[in-house]
């Protein structure tokens, strides 16, 4: 991880428009929001459309950055991509709904034959709700403490840890039996 | 502060009894644990390099965006210094022209003036006020009064259409 004056040069730089800096800050975060999103949604292709999104978003948005901590900043755009995109996928499922069971069979042939090894974590993390999997992503690969994350998701820090606290705890029963 | 310098145990018990506060951040912990045994795959080498060259593309257009918007403002300052200039300009010529137009003004008036109908009135009124004076020269007439009287109507019509124009 990058020290903090380090890292305060690059989002100067990126501030600034240097390719340079955006180079190393890409180097620097690509692969935490890489795990985020593929954690998220198991996808290899979805996550590197999200991945390449983001980065063009924080070009855009680089110069709103003020103090305060640029993971919890950075993880925030990526939590509100990820939002957006299954609001998009659910709006794109209810238009097809009826063309969806008539391809059903197809649709399970397609991911059997994937070529992505889906592993044990991500099969039980589809077990868990939603929000849950979102926290408990956001909290590991953000690295922003709980009052940052709860500052992020507009919600008391009481209700953060205590959700956190038992989707962990139902994962590691999931993966454990 | 981080998220890894945290101490959870501390955090839990605001809101629990110490050993659930404990419990609660060993689960954490623990959870956290599966999560870091299970790391999830990497992007491709050439996804960051696509991504690299995307923001590249987007980082020059946007340069080039500040470009043409500051040159653009930059001639529409110009267009506005020109135009002010133009007007000024034109003000200064219309205020050295206005005094010779004033000394113009008495020759357009008699330009008026030298008009031929002016000398086909002129004339009119030398010809009534030359039946007049006949007319009164020959008082005596019987119908001499009534006559003067019609003079006198046809002088003052005149009188009105030469102020008419």
């Amino acid at each position: 991880m990058a020290k903090s004056e380090d890292l305060a040069r690059i989002i100067k730089g990126c501030k600034s428009g240097d390719a340079k800096s955006l180079s190393e800050l890409i180097d620097i975060y690509s692969g935490r929001l890489y795990g985020y999103f593929y954690r998220l949604t198991g996808n290899r292709e979805t996550s590197n459309d999200l991945l390449s999104e983001l980065f063009v978003k924080l070009v855009e948005k680089i110069g709103s950055f003020k103090d305060g901590s640029f993971e919890g900043w950075l993880f925030k755009i990526a939590s509100n991509l990820f939002y957006d995109y299954l609001r998009s996928r659910q709006r794109q499922e209810k238009s097809f709904e009826v063309l969806k069971s008539e391809f059903e069979s197809e649709t399970t042939e397609t991911k059997q034959s994937s070529d992505e090894r889906i592993d044990k974590l991500q099969v039980q993390l589809g077990r868990l709700d939603r929000d849950t999997r979102e926290l408990i992503m956001l909290r590991y690969y953000s690295q922003a403490s709980f009052k940052e994350i709860a500052a992020m998701r507009a919600e008391p820090i009481g209700t953060t840890l205590s959700k956190l606290h038992r989707g962990l705890k139902k994962l590691r029963e999931l993966i454990e039996h | 502060m981080n998220g890894q310098n945290e101490n959870l145990k501390e955090l839990f018990e605001k809101f629990v009894e110490g050993e659930q506060a404990e419990q609660a951040a060993e689960d954490i912990r623990k959870g956290e644990q599966i999560l870091g045994g299970n790391p999830a795959p990497q992007p491709d080498d050439e996804l960051i390099a696509n991504i690299k060259a995307e923001i590249a593309v987007s980082l020059y257009n946007k340069k080039q965006d500040t470009l043409r918007r500051t040159a653009y403002k930059m001639m529409a300052v110009a267009a506005g210094f020109m135009l002010l200039a133009v007007i000024s300009v034109k003000l200064f010529e219309k205020n050295s022209i206005e005094p010779e137009r004033a000394v113009n003004s008495p020759a357009a008036l008699s330009a008026v003036w030298d008009n031929s109908a002016d000398e086909t009135l002129t004339a009119e009124i030398e010809q009534i006020e030359s039946d007049l004076f006949a007319m009164q020269s020959s008082e005596n007439s019987s119908n001499g009064s009534e006559a003067v009287t019609e003079l006198e109507m046809e002088m003052i019509e005149t009188n009105n259409d030469f102020w008419k124009g």
